[in-house]
């Protein structure tokens, strides 16, 4: 489904990715980690198609097409979706329409006709059920006076609405309580299928008790220095990221 | 200083019209009305039209609006200028489904039979300012140039001494009118230039509550030059609703002035929307006059093309516990220019003010611009006051969020910019009004069917 080549990317001429490797077949689970500023985040506002990173090699290809020369709404609609670590605050745009639009330009995408507005709130009503997102969220502004929790549950919400073929979840635990995270992972392993596959950014391994992944990646100054199972999880949250650092430190220096 | 021939040429005309339209005054001449006309046209005299030289006009060059061969709609030529406009040509200027007293002037003269009245209600008075002069004429004399002031602007100075057609609106004390008054004042530019001077009145007594809607129009392919003064009186505990919509052709130049004075707990709530047109100059200015007064200035200017839209402020706290509050936005695309003067003058009496202002724009094209004035004079010293301006792009993290949902980099801007201008729709009270802009605004942007949602 998304095959990754010795991607690299820099961010203002300071190089970030140096060199990624990856294949995700569908149905998989890939998680990926690592300790602060090795390029989890680039590696997924590369794939989201951010315009502040440069691409200076390597290839990516989605469902055979060349990913990188995907416009971000290009990418969306082919079915790819980011669960933002930020998720931006748009006051004025009501979250229903936002979504009215984004799930419309999606179908057109798919070559299917606007969902009829009777299917679409029930659909969102449905869908938000599972987020356990209030109705009343609906008709505020994208994201505006969100809480934390709100914001990543809208993100899995959106994520449930626009039904995608892989989807990016980029540190979607972070400021998460154990409640929230509960409600964010039951929702993301609803919608796991043969079909969809995810790709999970964490820092920590606590999500991963919730969303278990089938491989897991450690990315480490912007290589993946070691891949393997769920297993490997649980090996970092006991060592530590130091165990890493200690072992590829000489590697990457030289 | 230099002046263009043909600045002097408008200039010389005006005053000649003057000449000949006191000629033609009988009686009328000797009335203190017309000894304020006089001493506005001498002002004019000395003034001048403003050229950029003058720091209230700096960015607004009005020299090529004036070169134009006008016809006064008063004095010599003013025969000239009878209309043959039916209610056909104005019922694009009426706002569909408002359920409103309709005034529609005619190169400022009233069309009575373009008009329609529908409030029936005792203590209330609509007819031309004209008419209202000569049934109360010391009523009007009371008020007439009392608050807007023609020592420093040349342009009201004309206008004042023109002043003779425009509305009239008077609310007696206690009075609340529901239904809007819609003052559509057209210039009717098929055969020749016009400059029209429509001159405004309107008097709210103590308790009384009214909405009022402005809105100007050109017709034809010739120059049309609106100058228009309107002086509002809240008496205590009045309310005002005041709109003005502004979507003319680019043949069109307005410059408007209106000058309210606010008496204790009054509230003037202003909504100036400015969608099109030629070069548009508005001029507010409050007094706060009374304590605890209640003042909105909301703005609202989304044009392109060359046009120019300079809005200028003033909130001028004279009495303690007043509230000022002001938010304009811009959306400039083109080659168009916004102007933004705000200015809150905090005299040292007006202890506990509140008074806000912001000023936000987006700026479409490299080949637009914004000029941003914020002035705060503040003489008291237990005060809050806060101003703010920015002129910039939309927000690239909002835009590349929605792109990462699917919608187009277009789409994407224009859902951002519809929220944008919300902000300042909202603030519409009559609901027919909020719809008729939005609807202005969505299909300008594309986004007709988000606004169905």
């Amino acid at each position: 489904m998304l095959t990754i080549s010795n991607l690299q990317a820099a961010v203002e001429g300071k190089e970030i990715l140096k060199g990624i490797d990856l294949q995700i077949n569908k149905g998989e689970v890939h998680a990926i980690m690592g300790p602060n500023g090795s390029g989890k985040s680039t590696l997924a506002a590369v794939l989201a198609g951010r315009e502040d990173y440069e691409i200076t090699g390597g290839s990516v290809t989605f469902e055979g097409e060349d990913l990188l020369e995907m416009a971000p709404e290009e990418r969306a609609q082919a079915g790819i979706f980011l669960a933002f670590q930020y998720p931006v605050e748009i006051p004025g745009v009501s979250n229903t329409n936002f979504l009215r639009a984004a799930v419309n330009e999606v179908r057109k995408a798919r070559g299917l006709e606007p969902m009829e507005p009777k299917d679409f709130l029930t659909t969102i009503r449905e869908k938000a059920a599972l987020m356990e997102i209030d109705q009343t969220m609906m008709s505020r502004s994208v994201n505006e006076g969100f809480s934390g929790g709100e914001k990543k549950r809208n993100e899995i919400f959106q994520m449930a609405m626009l039904d995608p073929k892989l989807a990016v979840l980029d540190e979607t635990d972070s400021g998460l309580d154990i409640d929230a995270l509960k409600i964010v992972a039951t929702g993301v392993n609803k919608l796991r299928s043969p079909e969809r596959a995810f790709v999970v950014i964490t820092h920590y391994q606590r999500l991963l008790d919730h969303i278990v992944p089938d491989f897991v990646h450690v990315l480490y100054k912007g290589r993946i220095v070691k891949s393997g199972g769920k297993e490997l999880a649980h090996e970092l949250e006991a060592k530590g990221y130091d165990w890493i650092k200690a072992e590829f430190a000489e590697e990457i220096a030289s | 200083m230099t002046m263009s021939a043909e600045t002097l040429d408008l200039k010389d005309k005006c005053i000649l019209d003057f000449q000949s339209l006191e000629a033609s005054l009988n009686g009328q001449s000797k009335t203190p009305f017309h000894a304020v006309r006089k001493q506005a046209i001498e002002r004019f005299a000395e003034l001048g039209f403003p050229t950029i030289r003058n720091e209230e006009w700096k960015y607004t060059n009005l020299m090529p609006a004036l070169k134009a061969e006008y016809v006064l709609s008063h004095g010599l030529q003013s025969q000239v200028l009878k209309t043959t406009l039916t209610a056909k040509d104005v019922a694009p200027f009426l706002v569909p489904s408002m359920k409103a007293n309709v005034l529609v002037f005619v190169n400022d003269s009233y069309a009575p039979e373009l008009s329609t009245i529908i409030t029936t209600l005792n203590g209330v008075t609509v007819s031309s300012f004209a008419e209202a002069l000569q049934r109360s004429p010391e009523l009007v004399q009371k008020h007439f140039a009392r608050h807007a002031a023609f020592e420093n602007d040349a342009l009201a100075a004309l206008n004042t001494a023109f002043a003779h057609n425009g509305a009239f609106v008077g609310i007696a004390e206690g009075v609340v009118v529901e239904e809007p008054f819609h003052l559509v004042f057209v210039n009717d530019a098929r055969r020749n230039a016009v400059l029209s001077q429509p001159r405004n009145l309107f008097l709210l007594g103590a308790n009384a509550e009214a909405t009022i809607v402005e809105s100007y129009h050109t017709i034809g392919s010739h120059q049309g030059f609106m100058n228009v003064v309107g002086e509002v009186m809240l008496e205590e505990n009045a309310v005002l609703h005041h709109y003005k919509l502004q979507n003319d052709a680019e043949n069109s130049t307005f410059v408007g002035a209106t000058q309210v004075h606010q008496e204790a707990s009054s509230v003037f709530n202003s909504v100036v929307i400015s969608l099109a047109g030629g070069i548009i100059r508005n001029n507010l200015n409050t007094m706060l006059a009374g304590k605890a007064t209640d003042t909105h200035f909301y703005g609202l200017y989304m044009v392109g093309g060359k046009t120019l839209v300079d809005n200028h402020t003033l909130a001028d706290h004279a009495m303690p516990h007043c509230t000022s509050n002001e938010l304009y936005k811009g959306i400039l695309d083109d080659r168009s220019i916004g102007v933004f003067n705000g200015k809150i003058m905090v005299r040292q009496d007006a202890q506990k003010t509140l008074a806000y202002q912001s000023n936000r724009n987006i700026l479409l094209s490299p080949n637009a611009t914004m000029n941003t004035k914020p002035q705060l004079e503040i003489f008291a010293d237990d005060v809050k006051c806060s101003h703010g301006a920015t002129s910039g792009q939309l927000d690239g993290d909002a835009l590349f969020y929605l792109r990462a949902r699917g919608l187009s980099r277009e789409r994407a801007q224009a859902l951002l910019l519809y929220a944008f201008a919300g902000e300042v729709i909202e603030k519409i009270r009559i609901e027919a009004l909020r719809e008729y802009v939005d609807t202005i605004i969505a299909a300008r942007l594309h986004q007709e069917e988000l606004k169905a949602a």
